[in-house]
């Protein structure tokens, strides 16, 4: 807005949501192996980073997870709230719609326990994909919300409708103009559920099976021996990759523009 | 729910992950060929190996361990009682042992397989945990006292009473944890850890509520962290945990108060229904060979019951009275006594009525 | 192309369209399928089976002996329990309040914003929600701690040290950090889809900014207002981990005491019958909005 003190306040905001992160970035050079006060400058930990495979497994592990459980959330989210909004109200609606944001209330460590304790009675292997379905569950009601509130914006429109007078079926207006249409919220929505599977911590403790150790469980373990600057390094890093592709996107669409 | 707008930037960065989908299909194949592998599953306290112990196995047997850590033993017990994990070997304290057994969580080991067995100090056998041993092997010893930073307190703790020293209000902080800090209680208040009487209880209860302004936290991980930083200047400690961050703080110091210090041991067990027994008894066999038990001593700075170690453990260790107290000093020290099941609600309730309240 | 072809086709692109329509809650239900074998899968089934056990008693070491007892409940309900969920709620709720106030000027700033510039700013405020949380706090302890930066910045200004960690103010300080999204997402939301020509109309009316903002933005974003609160105070209420690592043994909150009986205590049963307390406490709060609605206060929020 015109205003600049609008404008100052929040470039304040700003530097408090990044206080802590400038802090990680800079201790993640700092020679003292426990990250409690500044000892001096090096910039070995990036090449511990780069020696460790266990770590590297870690940050891929938490990547996959992410990217199906995020996947797997989208889908559902998708068809639940495609569902919602679309169709003609069925009996129990209200009581759905409460029921997947559902997820949100519960207490992360009832989650926890009772998988666990619900997966061994069911005799539920705790592998890869059984985390990767929890996780989806998790982040269900963000691809679902997000979605829904698309399709809901999208309804008055008379799109599809056009599409059909012109010969085409409902499946093939679905395909050609609903799901475009909603692919922004999707995005958004799966990208929400991405983050939300990439720092869950909590339920992934207790269903994490054998040898699977995403990011947060592999940094927690190491609490006790406190966060090294390694922990900083690759948090440091992720970030570095995180704000080049928002850069380069920008670049990219800028240059799309001058064509 | 908000709908943050989304362009072509999104997708680049989903475009970015999917290479990730690359090692989740060759994770998947291996899957798949998985059963030809021998493993073992071992789950053990966070930093309490060395680098060098679970390759030489591998090494030497062929056989995979996959290690996986916890931070506390309450949060191990949890995930162990509330189903099968798949775990083989696990590392618990003595004291956790009658509640493995009642739980039904542990087995036997065979321990005529363990040639190794031997080499363990015979007082760290036959322990009132585990009279007949059965059930567990002895990995490291320790002790609970008092660690500090010598550049925050006017003089080095000698007694239990000193983490109740008004001049550190905030700067205390006590293990997250039943045992030691009832056990602590009762035992300033001249009661056996082996009461009953809810009295007890409720005078140890009093005893830990006028502390509590205090503490700056109950933890059982951080602590180590807060006396590095300078955050705390006394805490509750485990021995080794201490000084290995001596490292890193050259002021922390450790001392066993004069009220006696707690000593424990650390066995390993197999879980009931493990799924490796053969190749998980060659690991704890392994893991009591001479060479290993120096080499995991000298990593970790807990005491080793292995008493063919001794030799290969480095001298400075060694003579550490912090690691290896004084003859006079053990005789001082006490197990904590496993409460029965009736206790043990008593015990829990205290505790978390002390951290509630 | 076959005529056997064509006519599959057809079948299926029938069938599929008969779903997309979704006049008969069959294809409702179909559509819904996934989602809810999810739902039971992941969260009714194991919720209510670790739930069920608030009603059970407690045996040996904490094992499940399945015998009905309320013992659970009378003792979450002692009284002693009261100051806790009073903190709990009134940090939940402080946190909640300074979210929205905080949040919303920035998510007004971010309505009026365009374009590429709009994107990079909602980028920039999502950015460290992708940085795990738990090296986010280790930096604020980082800066809040005795020997922290804060303090080493008053002692360079000769001012005397505080200590930050382990109040109300660093808890609380956390948890604003982690659900500060959670506020301006859905606000941000509702003030950009308000049409700008209803303030340009207020205008012509007359009306000063701060009027047009009071009378036609401020009642307009109600909506985003209520879910922003609701996705801020819920979490909130069954947080423990900031109280955990920000806070000291005063500040010990809801989530830390269920936290406690299932990890600590092994007392599962009182575990779930105060995780129980807790969902009807919350459940009945997310009643009392869905009433609001139905009173029409307020617009569908999403």
């Amino acid at each position: 807005m015109r205003s600049k003190g609008l404008q100052a306040y929040c470039f304040g905001l700003y530097a408090f949501l990044y206080a802590p992160l400038a802090v990680m970035v800079a201790f993640s050079f700092n020679t003292a192996r426990r990250n409690v006060a500044w000892k001096g400058f090096t910039f070995q930990w990036y090449g511990a980073l780069l020696r460790d495979a266990e770590l590297a497994r870690s940050v891929a592990t938490t990547l996959e997870l992410a990217v199906v459980a995020s996947l797997m959330a989208a889908v559902m989210g998708m068809l639940a709230a495609y569902a919602m909004t679309r169709h003609a109200p069925f009996k129990g609606r209200g009581l759905y719609s409460a029921l997947l944001n559902a997820p949100l209330m519960m207490p992360e460590i009832v989650m926890g326990v009772g998988l666990l304790s619900f997966f061994s009675r069911a005799g539920v292997p705790l592998n890869f994909w059984s985390l990767a379905c929890a996780h989806a569950l998790i982040a269900l009601p963000f691809t679902t919300a997000s979605i829904r509130a698309r399709l809901l914006s999208l309804k008055e429109s008379s799109l599809e409708d056009a599409a059909m007078d012109l010969g085409a079926t409902e499946w093939e207006a679905f395909l050609q103009i609903t799901l475009p249409l909603a692919r922004p919220a999707i995005i958004s929505g799966a990208l929400l559920a991405f983050t939300v599977s990439f720092e869950d911590f909590v339920t992934s403790f207790f269903i994490a099976g054998i040898g699977i150790v995403t990011m947060p469980i592999k940094i927690y373990s190491m609490m006790k021996f406190g966060v090294t600057p390694e922990i900083n390094a690759l948090a440091t890093c992720l970030l570095a990759i995180t704000i080049g592709f928002l850069f380069i996107q920008r670049f990219l669409d800028a240059r799309s523009r001058l064509n | 729910m908000a709908e943050p707008r989304v362009s072509r930037r999104d997708f680049l960065r989903l475009g970015l992950l999917l290479p990730a989908a690359g090692p989740l299909l060759s994770t998947l194949a291996a899957c798949a060929k998985k059963p030809a592998e021998r493993v073992v599953n071992f789950f053990n306290w966070s930093s309490y190996i060395s680098k060098e112990a679970l390759p030489g196995f591998t090494a030497a047997t062929g056989v995979k361990v996959n290690y996986d850590v916890f931070a506390d033993e309450e949060e191990m017990f949890a995930k162990l009682r509330s189903g099968a994990m798949g775990y083989d070997v696990i590392v618990a304290t003595d004291y956790l042992l009658p509640r493995l057994r009642g739980s039904n969580l542990i087995a036997p080991i065979p321990m005529e397989d363990l040639k190794n067995l031997s080499n363990l100090d015979p007082k760290f056998l036959h322990t009132p945990y585990d009279p007949e041993q059965r059930f567990s092997v002895p990995y490291l010893w320790g002790t609970t006292g008092i660690g500090f930073n010598k550049k925050l307190v006017a003089k080095a703790p000698t007694s239990w009473w000193d983490l109740w020293d008004e001049r550190y209000k905030g700067r205390i902080c006590m293990l997250d944890s039943p045992r030691e800090c009832i056990g602590t209680a009762l035992l300033l208040k001249g009661q056996p850890e082996t009461t009953t009487d809810e009295k007890d209880f409720e005078a140890a209860k009093e005893l830990l509520l006028k502390q509590k302004p205090l503490v700056k936290q109950y933890t059982s991980a951080t602590y180590v962290d807060a006396l590095v930083a300078g955050e705390a200047a006394l805490a509750m400690a485990y021995s080794g945990d201490v000084l290995q961050a001596v490292k890193e703080n050259p002021h922390l110091d450790y001392a066993l108060p004069k009220e006696g210090g707690y000593m424990w041991v650390d066995c390993m067990c197999v879980l009931r229904g493990a799924p490796h027994l053969a190749d998980s008894v060659a690991l704890i066999d392994y893991l009591l060979r001479p060479d290993v038990a120096a080499g995991i001593c000298n990593a970790v700075h807990y005491a080793s019951p292995n008493a063919a170690a001794q030799p290969r453990i480095d001298p400075a260790v060694l003579k550490d009275k912090r690691v290896y107290p004084p003859a006079a000093v053990v005789k001082n020290l006490r197990y904590h006594t496993p409460p029965d099941p009736e206790a043990y609600v008593l015990w829990n309730q205290t505790w978390s009525d002390v951290k509630a309240l | 192309m076959e005529p056997d072809l064509v006519r599959r086709q057809g079948a299926l692109d029938r069938g599929l369209s008969w779903l997309i329509r979704g006049q008969r809650p069959s294809a409702s239900h179909i559509l819904l399928a996934p989602a809810t074998l999810w739902l039971l899968a992941f969260l009714i089934l194991p919720v209510a089976s670790l739930l069920s056990l608030g009603f059970t008693h407690r045996g040996p070491y904490g094992a499940f002996e399945w015998v009905f007892t309320w013992d659970n409940f009378r003792r979450a309900l002692d009284l002693k329990y009261l100051p806790i969920l009073i903190r709990t709620v009134c940090y939940s709720g402080a946190t909640t309040a300074l979210c929205l106030v905080l949040g919303y000027p920035l998510a007004y700033f971010l309505s009026f914003q365009a374009g590429k510039r709009r994107d990079l700013y909602l980028a920039l405020l999502m950015i460290p929600f992708w940085t795990s949380w738990l090296v986010a706090i280790y930096s604020w302890i980082i800066i809040l701690g005795r020997e922290g930066l804060l303090n080493g910045l008053l002692r360079a200004l000769g001012l005397p040290p505080i200590a930050f960690l382990g109040t109300s103010f660093s808890v609380i300080l956390g948890l604003v950090y982690f659900y500060l999204p959670f506020m301006v997402l859905p606000l941000y939301a509702s003030l950009e889809k308000i049409p700008r020509s209803y303030v340009e109309a207020a205008h012509d009316l007359g009306a000063g900014n701060v009027e047009a903002f009071l009378k036609v933005t401020l009642p307009l974003s109600l909506p985003g207002v209520l879910a922003g609160c609701i996705l801020t105070f819920i979490p909130c209420m069954g947080d423990f981990l900031c109280a955990d690592f920000l806070g000291s043994p005063r500040t010990y909150l809801v989530g830390n005491l269920i936290q406690n009986q299932f990890l600590m205590a092994q007392d599962w049963q009182f575990g779930s019958a105060l995780t129980s307390l807790l969902l009807v406490f919350l459940i009945t709060g997310l009643y009392a909005r869905h009433r609001f609605e139905e009173q029409g206060l307020f617009e569908e929020s999403e």
